[in-house]
């Protein structure tokens, strides 16, 4: 049996860590969370993830800022990224636009649809 | 008395000509003076030409008897209708074979419509003055120099403008010409230009001002002066402002909204997870979290309701103390959580005060709130602290929050109050001291702020004992 899957969540927010991590804890994969972009560089760098969810508004490391890192570096960019935010929708095609950074693997907006992210988060870790 | 043929001219002349005897009797009148002004013989000029029964004070015609020169006069008749002509009038004398005056003739030119059109013009001058002077704009007519030829009441009166004085020294206060400057341009290509413009009024306040130019030309068509004219748009500007900020407040509002929805469906699904799998552990967990952000949603409302409308404080006596003690009571285990020092010094009997307790447990809390996060994103620092105070004075009360936190730049506490201004990026909504400042203020109070960057922040509340009445009605609810 192949082990499970372990889903890095990043957000400022304990309650939505808490949250995403129970959500998909009880469909078998293995979470750690991160409360901003620096903590959660640091947990990539000691065990790569298999997929991210990521917020875009929190107070140090900014979602923007920590997603360009992760896909312009070549030790990281493999790995899926679901953008998970209450901003506009107008920041999806911000993200997507902008030069030499590939669009996000998945977007969910907040308040979030659990079968539209657990559809998202299965369909992304099977490919 | 005059031969043909210049008794054929004398009738056809268009004018009024009358031959005058030494008595300044009409001895001769032409067609046009027999048809206005009707029989004349054996009456003076002055009977028929005034109406009066003595001689003029100032005649030309009794002058030109006396020196024997031409002279010439304004003067207004009645003709035999009653109305009144205004008349260019000429004496000249006619004398006979010895030189002897015998006779002067009086020309009067009818100028009743070049006077007409004369007072048209002042009247019309008249007018423009008013218009330029009244017109609720600022106005200057200026020369190549950039020099104020003339400038209306409002300029005059808001900046002090008067001739002489250069445009940029009255609306910038500086010396060199504004780069653009639209009057050159003006001056260059004779052409109509429009710019936006912040002028600083001798008091200090800062004017937006809508700027257009115009070349005011010579008889030639050429550009002797350039007109500016400056409409104040500030309150368009501010009003502008406020529906910009009002879109951002919104967008901020939504961005949180949506954030605790998504931890209340969290709690939720916690507790129905819990329930179905008999976990008791997360159950708790859930329903932690669906207490945690329905305070959070209750006091987003609350500050919602203090920026939607000057809420009037509904003020009891509340013990100082029991206020403190209350935040403290709150914000310890947050500070805990994260592992913050958090440390009281209060004065056990500060006494009361008249206030509204929520709205300053409110203001407290966000200011404590702030406190924490300051000390949170702070990673310079191995420890952290977070300190409340509260000192009882004679007539005022006076709340310390300490933090030893981020700090605050310059920029950042002069922009600390405005509202939607936030320093915690996304995470904050700009509202928090705003509103917290509102109700110190709203109370008669006040917060000061002392910071340091990468040192940290002390807020300083103080509240009177006792709030000064209101100045105005209380909206109603």
């Amino acid at each position: 049996m192949s082990s499970p899957k372990r889903i890095l969540i990043v957000d400022d927010e304990q309650d939505i860590r808490t949250y995403l991590s129970t959500l998909l804890g009880d469909q078998g994969y293995e979470t750690i969370q991160a409360k901003d972009g620096g903590e959660a560089m640091q947990k990539i760098q000691a065990e790569p993830p298999d997929l991210i969810t990521l917020d875009i508004s929190m107070p140090e490391k900014s979602g923007i800022r920590f997603f360009r890192e992760i896909k312009t570096d070549d030790r990281w960019k493999h790995i899926p990224i679901i953008v998970v935010t209450g901003v506009s929708e107008d920041m999806k095609t911000f993200i997507s636009s902008r030069h030499h950074v590939p669009a996000p693997e998945g977007f969910v907006s907040k308040p979030i649809n659990q079968e539209e992210i657990l559809d998202l988060v299965r369909k992304i870790i099977t490919q | 008395m005059i031969d043909n043929p210049y008794k054929n001219y004398f009738e056809m002349m268009p004018a009024y000509l009358t031959i005058l005897d030494p008595d300044l009797r009409i001895v001769e009148a032409n067609r046009r003076f027999r048809r206005d002004f009707g029989d004349f013989e054996g009456r003076y000029c002055f009977q028929i030409n005034q109406h009066r029964s003595e001689r003029c004070e100032h005649c030309p015609a009794e002058r030109t008897f006396r020196d024997g020169l031409r002279h010439g006069i304004e003067e207004k008749f009645i003709n035999r209708l009653g109305n009144e002509i205004s008349l260019l009038i000429h004496t000249t004398p006619i004398t006979n074979e010895s030189g002897e005056i015998t006779h002067v003739m009086k020309m009067a030119t009818d100028i009743t419509e070049i006077k007409l059109l004369q007072n048209q013009i002042r009247d019309s001058r008249e007018r423009y003055r008013k218009l330029f002077e009244e017109v609720p704009c600022y106005i200057s007519i200026q020369d190549s120099d950039l020099r104020i030829v003339d400038a209306n009441r409002q300029l005059r009166e808001d900046f002090g403008a008067s001739p002489g004085d250069k445009c940029h020294q009255i609306y910038m206060h500086r010396t060199e010409a504004c780069v653009p400057c639209i009057v050159k341009q003006t001056f260059e290509d004779g052409q109509v230009h429009q710019t936006e413009e912040v002028m600083t009024s001798p008091k200090g306040e800062q004017v937006n001002v809508l700027v257009y130019t115009a070349p005011v030309r010579n008889a030639e068509g050429q550009i002797k002066n350039v007109i500016e004219m400056s409409t104040n748009i500030t309150q368009i500007r501010q009003l502008q402002s406020q529906l910009t900020s009002l879109g951002l407040i919104i967008s901020s509002i939504s961005h949180g909204i949506k954030g605790l929805l998504t931890s209340l469906d969290g709690g939720v699904y916690l507790v129905n997870t819990g329930l179905a799998k008999n976990d008791r552990a997360r159950f708790e967990q859930g329903w932690k979290m669906v207490e945690r952000n329905i305070t959070r949603i209750r006091r987003m409302v609350l500050d919602l309701l203090y920026y939607a409308k000057d809420r009037v404080p509904e003020l009891e006596t509340i013990p100082a103390l029991a206020v403190a003690e209350e935040v403290c009571e709150v914000m310890r285990g947050k500070a805990a959580e994260i592992g913050i020092d958090f440390r009281w010094e209060i004065d056990r009997n500060p006494g009361e005060l008249e206030a509204d307790s929520k709205a300053i447990r409110s203001l407290l809390i966000n200011l404590v709130e702030n406190a924490i996060d300051a000390c949170r994103v702070d990673k310079k620092k191995a420890a952290h602290q977070v300190r409340i105070g509260l000192k009882g004075y004679s007539d005022y009360i006076e709340f310390e929050v300490e933090d030893n936190g981020i700090g605050m730049d310059q920029e950042i506490r002069e922009r600390a109050f405005s509202l939607f201004f936030s320093s915690k990026r996304g995470s904050g909504t700009g509202l928090g001291l705003f509103i917290s400042n509102k109700i110190a203020q709203a109370h008669g109070g006040g917060i000061k702020i002392e910071s340091e960057l990468n040192k940290g922040t002390r807020m300083i509340v103080k509240l009177p004992r006792k709030p000064p009445a209101p100045k105005t009605e209380a909206p109603k609810v």
